[in-house]
């Protein structure tokens, strides 16, 4: 499998989940589109890559099951996407917007953002904390969302309006890479008479058998750049019709924006067709994507086998590390392709972002291979990939390297112990200067 | 090119061999250099303003910085694209005049950086942002998405029509500096958009002096300098502009996807953010760094760093072929000449016989009856776009002040020739479109006043029924084929 990919051969990639990976097949499909875009830039670019991106448009509404193609639009990225969607809300006094503390680092400060500017609507997050279940995520959504609205109620009272309620909801969580049960938690959103925007980043290709009609969120996006294999950088962008009000204009806004009071027809594909002169091919090369998948045997039979090689190697990592994977007391019910499994450090270690940059150099460089590493709930993670190059293997050798490691970083940074002693001692100094 | 063995980062000069081509001596301006370029067999492109054109030695390039990122992208996204793109910033930054290497960001293109400045002020209530009825569409409808959806922003548009003066103009943006001011609320404020070259028609405009009228009436001047940068030579630092963003891959010579935004010290409290927000946001106040926006233009979404990146090369490519001086000598002066040969041929005129707005694109006038250029006609637009094409030639057309134009753009691959070729065939074009408008069915709503007032409401599927082949809906455009007269795209009709 290796060699549909144009890896560096001494380079293990385990980390296909952060940046995608372009097949070499698909980057030998899309050449002819290249060679178009220069042998005629004109006609390319106002005929012939509009008609094209039309064609794959209606191709990808149906792989992901919306009910109708002018339904779906392609955008650079997920966060461009996303903040697409944020961007065009009209926010005002007393609106909530509600991202998790397991959000993309880059939407939770689009939040932020939002809320630092006027009108300042209010940045709520909701907690995940790993280890923890399905079950108790969809409880602890509704209890949230309620909280969420006696909030809001409260406000209506004293603004003598209504304000809105905003959710982002990760489809699949980034760090660390996990399923949520995301349609469980849109439904509640509607209950809730709560907006659900997803972030569906990771679930294109990786998620099988999407259908947004059936989910109904009330917007999606996700990047296909990711694990669909198209060339970075490609994303699709899902407003269902009902919605398409709220998104006024894209960025950059097109010429073909009206004005919201004169606009007496739909206009959003139009508007998403033409933001400024841009790399069109990869937004083409998502249907060269889909047509490589299928030559490989189709989506369920790579996700069966990428979903196997991530709990096999995923057990067989824990196992040589000492630890365990971060679901296995929930049958692995977050798992798809990627898994997560503790890194054996002492309880104290630093949460530092240096350590993360020791395995870089310890792993990405010297050792050339590479997973995500992260800190959450106490305790640093890794994230690996499974792909269809993956194997058993890759996760014992990583193993091995993690293991060598760990133990280099401790005698470099230390565990924590005397950080953490000081801390104490701290505190209970300051417990008895306030006391006197 | 295997992996690294160490954090020892590559700059672009160890990635990228420089190309073999570089030991050989340039050819002169000319047909000389078509083979240095992919255009299909036969193309004249006439029009390297709309979508620039890639020589082939930076196609080269770009696929070798695509196998690099491909190779180990985990190394490429966290470490490796870093050093490379500051020393791209940084070639920009003294190429065009900027103090600093953290005054360039990279962008997508100037629709993309002007968006972003545009959204990153604060608007309220009384606040008045000036744009020209030339100003480039997608930021003509983000000005009036900015007064859509801040109540109380209010929109004040300067009218440019050519044929015109530099000192008319200066005269008249003076007169309407002045009156807005007067008239403006207190505490207001007041942005403006400069084209350093407007699009329609292709114009270089006196900006500097446009953009110190702004300053001295105490106006913020953000220039949109898309076909700038490689046109003309900039000493950013000395412009007095607050903003300035140019496309590379226009006159450049970069892959398309690559644009600069140039953010002086001065300017950088009103950049809060980037669109999409990056993950290295800080908000704004005491622990925010003063660069923070710089880092924030450095990653903020996944993307293909190939165009930005390619940069680097197409500097290589420009030295090569004979340096900045040389190339401007060249364009203006075939412009200048090209501009008096199409206006012989279509027994017509020039936009600006005098020069005093032409570098390397010309305006001249089309062959079409008064009668039909009366009002905006979106059906005309789109048959002169398709009947170019079907010619296998191009060059921009554009409706202004009640006539119908091109807009030519002078190139290192062109010659005088081109210009007599492009002539004839919008003479034989242009009397085609009047007879078979003569009889055709043209929808009203295809017409407007103006192209301002179309561009207001714009549509799509207009048909102009071509009575002898009685097309009825519009068919499909493939690859290999252009449907002539009778199939409308707003789309065809609006980009430059």
């Amino acid at each position: 499998m290796r060699e549909c990919f144009s890896f560096d051969p001494e380079y293990i990639n385990m980390n296909h989940g952060s940046y995608g990976s372009l097949p070499s097949p698909v980057a030998e499909a899309i050449k002819p589109y290249y060679a178009l875009a220069e042998a005629n830039p004109d006609l390319f670019h106002r005929f012939t890559s509009i008609d094209l991106i039309r064609n794959v448009r209606e191709r990808m509404a149906k792989f992901i099951g919306a009910a109708h193609a002018e339904e779906v639009v392609f955008v650079p990225n997920a966060s461009h996407g996303l903040n697409t969607i944020l961007r065009d809300f009209t926010w005002n006094e007393g609106d909530i917007i509600c991202s998790c503390n397991t959000s993309y680092k880059s939407i939770s400060t689009t939040a932020q953002y939002i809320s630092d500017i006027p009108p300042h609507p209010e940045n709520a997050q909701f907690s995940i904390l790993f280890p923890t279940s399905h079950t108790k995520i969809i409880q602890d959504w509704r209890a949230y969302l309620q909280s969420l609205n006696e909030t809001r109620a409260q406000s209506a009272r004293e603004l003598g309006r209504r304000p809105k309620i905003v959710a982002i909801i990760d489809s699949i969580i980034s760090v660390p890479g996990a399923l949520l049960p995301w349609k469980e938690m849109v439904k509640i959103c509607k209950e809730e008479d709560v907006w659900s925007v997803v972030d569906g980043a990771h679930s294109i290709g990786q998620e099988p058998d999407l259908n947004l009609a059936e989910a109904d969120p009330d917007f999606w996006v996700t990047n296909c750049h990711k694990w669909l294999y198209a060339k970075r950088s490609c994303a699709l962008l899902y407003v269902p019709k009902r919605n398409q009000h709220i998104i006024k204009a894209s960025f950059p806004t097109s010429h073909a924006y009206i004005s919201p009071e004169k606009r007496d027809v739909l206009n959003f594909v139009e508007q998403f067709e033409w933001n400024g002169t841009i790399d069109f091919v990869p937004y083409i090369s998502a249907s060269c994507a889909l047509d490589f998948r299928a030559w490989l045997g189709g989506e369920h039979v790579i996700n069966a086998y990428c979903h196997r090689i991530a709990l096999e190697g995923g057990k067989r990592l824990a196992q040589i590390l000492g630890t365990e994977i971060i679901d296995e007391g929930q049958d692995f019910q977050f798992t798809l392709n990627m898994v997560n499994v503790a890194v054996p450090f002492p309880p104290t270690m630093s949460s530092d972002f240096e350590i993360d940059m020791a395995f870089r150099r310890k792993l990405l460089i010297k050792k050339k291979i590479y997973p995500a590493f992260f800190y959450h709930n106490g305790k640093w993670w890794t994230r690996c990939s499974a792909q269809v190059w993956s194997q058993v293997e890759d996760f014992e050798f990583l193993g091995e390297a993690i293991l060598e490691a760990c133990k280099e970083i401790v005698r470099e940074f230390g565990d924590g112990s005397e950080e953490k002693a000081i801390r104490e001692i701290g505190k209970e100094v300051e417990n008895l200067t306030l006391k006197i | 090119m295997t992996s690294p063995n160490s954090l020892e980062t590559l700059t672009l000069d160890q990635v990228l061999k420089p190309n073999s081509l570089f030991q050989q001596s340039a050819p002169k301006f000319g047909h000389d250099f078509l083979k240095y370029y992919s255009f299909k067999a036969g193309f004249l492109n006439l029009n390297n303003g709309s979508f620039g054109a890639l020589p082939k030695v930076v196609t080269e390039a770009c696929t070798e910085l695509t196998a690099w990122q491909e190779e180990n992208t985990d190394y490429f996204f966290r470490i490796g694209f870093i050093p490379p793109l500051i020393g791209v910033r940084e070639q920009l930054a003294k190429f065009v005049g900027a103090s600093d290497v953290d005054e360039i960001v990279m962008v997508a293109n100037t629709s993309t950086g002007m968006g972003v400045v545009l959204r990153n002020f604060l608007w309220k209530s009384g606040d008045i942002i000036i744009r020209c009825n030339t100003t480039y569409a997608t930021v003509y409808k983000t000005i009036q998405y900015i007064h859509d959806t801040t109540p109380g922003v209010q929109i004040s548009e300067f009218q440019l029509l050519f044929p015109t003066t530099r000192k008319a103009v200066l005269k008249g943006w003076q007169k309407h500096i002045d009156n807005v001011k007067l008239n403006a609320p207190k505490g207001s404020k007041i942005v403006a958009i400069v084209d350093s070259i407007v699009a329609n028609p292709g114009a270089s405009m006196p900006w500097k002096e446009m953009v110190k009228i702004c300053k001295d009436a105490g106006i913020w001047a953000i220039v949109d300098g898309a076909h700038s940068v490689g046109q003309e030579p900039l000493d950013l630092k000395t412009s007095g502009a607050d903003f300035f963003v140019s496309s590379a891959h226009k006159w450049l010579n970069a892959k398309r996807g690559c644009a600069f935004l140039w953010i002086p010290k001065k300017s950088r409290d009103i950049m809060l953010t980037t669109i999409p927000t990056s993950a290295s946001y800080v908000s704004p106040g005491p622990d925010r760094p003063e660069t923070n926006i710089v880092s924030q233009f450095q990653y903020n979404g996944t993307i293909d760093y190939t165009p930005y990146l390619s940069v680097d090369y197409a500097f290589k490519w420009r030295e090569w072929v004979g340096g900045e001086a040389a190339i401007h000598k060249y364009c203006n002066g075939l412009a200048r000449e090209g501009g008096k040969v199409l206006a012989r041929v279509m027994d017509t005129n020039v936009m600006d016989p005098d020069g005093e707005f032409t570098l390397a694109m010309v305006n001249v006038v089309l062959p079409i009856a008064k009668d039909l250029s009366a009002v905006y006609d979106a059906s005309i637009a789109t048959a002169l776009t398709n009947k170019l094409l079907a010619q296998n030639l191009f060059a921009v057309t554009f409706y202004h002040r009640e006539l119908w134009w091109t807009r030519v753009s002078a190139q290192i691959w062109n010659d005088l020739s081109d210009f007599e070729i492009l002539g004839n065939a919008l003479v034989s074009i242009c009397s085609e479109i009047v007879a078979e408008h003569k009889n055709a069915n043209i929808p009203q709503n295809s017409k407007a006043q103006s192209f301002n007032s179309y561009l207001e409401r714009p549509f799509k599927g207009a048909v102009a029924h071509d009575y002898n082949k009685g097309l009825g809906y519009p068919q499909p455009v493939t690859a290999t084929t252009v449907v002539p007269v009778g199939y409308h795209t707003h789309l065809a009709s609006i980009r430059p």
